[in-house]
């Protein structure tokens, strides 16, 4: 039997979704193999993961709690891929989002009702403030916002070191580098998960109705894929690649503010977890669309929260990033190989 | 007139003379190739004897590629045989075909722009010597271009060099690895006509020695002049292989799309079509716009199009036609001038703006600018009109409602799509034109501007094209049609103005025109200096 392999212009989206859920497959079978060559017996890993995530309650607090900021942080990646720009930063506007949220929180004298909003906005305004300069420098001077954005994320780790170690340090000194516990906080929606997360589900959902269903969101469509193309309809392609980068910012902004404000209750170094990274890694995965994002984030919440039980084992922590990475890989090589089909060739040619 | 056929014997001379008896250099035998839910090819024989120039011909789908990736190697016969100077050959791969002596030079040039012309020659080339300088190089390369009678310079960067060049690197490319059979893919399609003739001697040159071409185009007046033989094939299957000696221009067209077409006259005009108008409704005032370098690519250009004419603009592609549409269109603002739309200003004005007020525009490469590839059928189909309902109401996006116009303007492009929101880049660039032109066709209520529309297109598609554009002419647009191809000018335009160097050289009434003072003209001598006629130039 002979035949050829031929590459298809766009992958079927049938074919794409087995070939990924072929990779993370794969990807949990390789780690497995080789947690299994180091000794460890992974069925009775995986037993327990299933047992501590899914068998109570606390279990899926937990991965709630691991979900909503990865949702927030993923969505700003995605956003920002829709009109093209590769927004690596999500990690340092998640800093500066719950570096700004805390200020308010710190600062300023109100009623929780008043606070929280304020806290929000805030954050939000961080968020955006971090992305500002790479958003200007990618608009006017086609300086790449990877770049800049990636390099700003270590300004904004070093700037929370600082100010939680530093100036804000807590007065009472019950903890030795963060900040004093913040006056306000957002309330219980479920157990330990607070209001964030069906805040965060809610922002995802309106932003991809509006990239759908508004003009805005086509126009910002059309100049994401084909910047000549949106020259040519004559829309504001610069208005748009300005106004979502920022948009991008908030949204990271806004995850790192329900992060100290709704989780760790103190700006802390170290704060992100490495959310605003693995934001990149929900949005790669959720393959630029919006709503997509809230399953990857699911996925990727539960990876953590298996990496969590798995330390309680006694495996190392870079054994998770090690399964984050091999979903992430087999995740590429199965886009790529779902382009592919087998054409038999009907009559051998001897 | 199409009287090419005529020149077409006077080659005959320069043909080797074979041997009875003398086998096929090429002799493809009952090929077939199938694809999922398409044959591809079915029952082709043809026989390609040395010293032989032969013509393929065929629309678009017709077969021509697959059969040529069969010949080369680059895919395999689900039935039938190649036979090489009477011996049946297996290509597995490419590999094979080029020690079999089969070369080809493709439309779009594989040749790597930062390197040599001498790199490029000896690049992925077993003889190529392990170790040697770059002096060496070029040396081997001088003495191969002159062995195969064709001037390069070995050591100018490819990137430097006009496509003519650039094409006769790809051939010296080819030769050098002693093909005796060169298919060329659309030649000169990137040439212009002096270089077009520059390269028919040298393949007239090539099979003189027993050497056979496979030449394969959509341009009949130019298969008749240069091949010797010509095999069309349709939906896959060989239609007929005739002497070029017997073949003219009608029949061809006919045989390649199975049906009458009508390839000239479309300069005449119904009796009810709308008639030309006293005042121009688009016009440059002494416009000059800088390219995307900063050279001037137009130079104080003022041009005039009135309602209801087909303006054609003649010239060598890279003479400034780019800058001109962008310029009408909104996408370049002048650097000085003025753009007066119906005798309004228009020169601040964006993409949006003209678009709106009834200027459409079908682009030069539709791919890079008229349509965002990735995105759906149905997204790309709307992109004039979203922002009206019923696509759009207020700032809602209605993507039914999107649908539904996409479904409508496929109709209208008698384009059968199965699914609309599968990737525009999936349909054929024949469908993706049509699919562009009636999208603007729909918002040019004053004029429309078509860059080079017919490029890459099939005869059948081109024939649509121009009918379109004669639609609009006879209700009473104004059509401005860039093009390299001076007979679809002739045939279509009432006045031609002719580009070079950013400047109009002149505008001739077509019907009082020759192709050769257009020629001339294209080459940059201005229409005054045209001695033999003086002709009046209406501007």
């Amino acid at each position: 039997m002979s035949g050829r392999i031929q590459r298809l212009p766009s992958a079927h989206p049938t074919v794409a979704l087995l070939a990924r859920a072929a990779a993370i497959l794969l990807a949990l079978l390789t780690a497995g193999v080789i947690l299994a060559a180091n000794g460890a017996d992974p069925l009775k890993l995986v037993a327990q993961v299933v047992k501590s995530t899914f068998g109570s309650r606390f279990g899926l607090e937990d991965v709630g709690l691991l979900v909503t900021p990865l949702i927030l942080t993923g969505l700003s990646v995605a956003v920002g891929l829709r009109i093209g720009a590769w927004n690596i930063g999500a990690e340092g506007q998640f800093y500066a989002g719950a570096f700004a949220a805390t200020g308010v929180a710190l600062f300023v004298p109100a009623p929780d009702f008043v606070l929280l909003p304020l806290a929000f906005v805030a954050g939000g305004l961080g968020g955006m403030a971090w992305i500002l300069v790479p958003t200007l420098a990618r608009a006017y001077a086609d300086v790449s916002e990877l770049i800049t954005t990636l390099l700003l994320n270590f300004v904004a780790v070093l700037l929370v070191y600082y100010v939680s170690t530093g100036p804000w340090l807590d007065p009472d000194g019950h903890a030795l580098a963060t900040t004093a516990r913040l006056p306000c906080e957002l309330p219980e929606f479920w157990g330990a998960v607070h209001w964030g997360f069906p805040l965060a589900v809610l922002l995802t959902v309106l932003v991809a109705a509006g990239l759908s269903f508004t003009r805005w969101g086509y126009e910002v469509r059309v100049s994401g894929s084909n910047p000549q193309a949106a020259r040519y309809a004559g829309m504001p392609f610069r208005r748009h690649l300005i106004l979502v980068m920022l948009l991008s910012g908030a949204i990271a902004g806004i995850a790192g503010m329900f992060e100290v404000v709704g989780t760790v209750h103190r700006l802390q170094g170290g704060i992100s977890n490495n959310f605003g990274y693995l934001g990149i890694m929900v949005a790669v995965l959720a393959r630029g669309s919006a709503l997509g994002v809230l399953a990857g984030a699911a996925l990727m919440g539960i990876i953590l929260n298996s990496g969590i039980i798995l330390q309680t084992q006694g495996l190392n922590v870079s054994t998770v990033l090690a399964i984050t990475g091999l979903i992430l890989f087999f995740t590429a090589i199965g886009d790529e190989l779902s382009h592919y089909r087998f054409v038999r060739n009907e009559t051998a040619s001897v | 007139m199409h009287g090419f056929s005529e020149t077409g014997r006077s080659f005959e001379t320069g043909r080797a003379k074979v041997a009875p008896g003398t086998p096929p250099i090429v002799y493809l035998k009952g090929i077939a190739k199938y694809f999922p839910g398409v044959i591809a090819n079915q029952d082709v024989d043809i026989e390609v004897m040395p010293g032989e120039i032969h013509a393929l011909l065929g629309e678009n789908g017709a077969g021509k590629s697959t059969l040529m990736n069969i010949l080369t190697g680059i895919y395999q016969p689900d039935a039938g045989e190649i036979i090489i100077d009477g011996y049946a050959k297996i290509f597995a791969s490419p590999v094979d075909a080029i020690a079999a002596g089969i070369g080809m030079v493709h439309q779009h040039f594989k040749l790597v722009k930062a390197f040599s012309v001498a790199e490029n020659i000896h690049l992925g080339w077993a003889e190529t010597p392990k170790r040697i300088s770059a002096q060496a190089l070029e040396a081997r390369t001088a003495e191969l271009a002159a062995a195969l009678n064709l001037a390069v310079r070995p050591e100018a960067r490819v990137g430097d060099l006009s496509t003519g060049e650039q094409q006769r690197v790809e051939i010296l490319r080819v030769l050098a690895r002693n093909a005796r059979v060169l298919i060329l893919d659309e030649p000169t399609a990137v040439l212009t006509p002096a270089e077009a003739r520059e390269l028919f001697r040298a393949l007239r040159e090539f099979v003189s020695r027993g050497n056979a071409v496979i030449f394969i185009s959509h341009k009949l007046d130019e298969v008749l002049e240069i091949s010797d033989r010509i095999t069309v094939l349709r939906g896959g299957r060989r239609v007929t292989t005739e002497a070029t000696a017997d073949c003219n221009q009608a029949m061809l067209a006919n045989l390649m799309v199975g049906h009458e077409i009508v390839l000239s006259d479309l300069r005449a005009r119904k009796a009810e079509a709308a008639p030309i108008s006293a005042e121009p409704v688009l016009s440059l005032r002494e416009v000059t716009v800088r390219d995307d370098f900063g050279n001037v690519a137009l130079n104080k250009v003022s041009l005039d199009i009135h309602a209801g004419e087909i303006l054609g603009i003649a010239g060598v592609a890279g003479n400034g036609q780019k800058e001109l549409s962008e310029v009408l269109t909104g996408m370049k603002k002048p650097l000085s001038g003025k753009i007066l739309v119906d005798g309004r200003d228009f020169s601040a004005a964006g993409g949006a703006e003209i678009a709106r007020s009834g200027i459409g525009h079908i682009p030069e490469d539709r791919l890079k600018s008229g349509l965002a590839p990735a995105l759906s059928i149905t997204d790309n189909t709307v992109i004039r009109e979203y922002k009206k309902p019923p696509v759009s109401i207020g700032s809602w996006f209605r993507p039914g409602a999107a649908t539904a116009l996409a479904q409508s303007i496929a109709a209208a492009a008698a384009v059968t799509v199965p699914d609309f929101s599968m990737p525009v880049r999936n349909l054929s660039g024949g469908n993706q034109q049509r699919l562009v032109a009636r999208r603007e066709m729909r918002i040019a209520t004053k004029v429309l501007i078509a860059a080079y529309p017919s490029r890459g297109l099939d005869v059948g598609a081109i024939n649509t094209m121009m009918r379109y554009f004669v639609e609009l002419r006879d209700q009473g647009v104004g059509v401005i049609l860039i093009s390299e191809e001076l007979e679809e000018l002739l045939n279509l335009s009432d006045r031609i103005a002719v580009m070079f160097h950013g400047e109009i050289m002149g505008v001739l009434d077509t019907a009082e025109s020759a192709i050769e003072d257009i020629g001339l003209m294209m080459g940059g001598r201005p229409a005054g200096a045209l001695a033999q006629t003086s002709r009046e130039i209406t501007s």
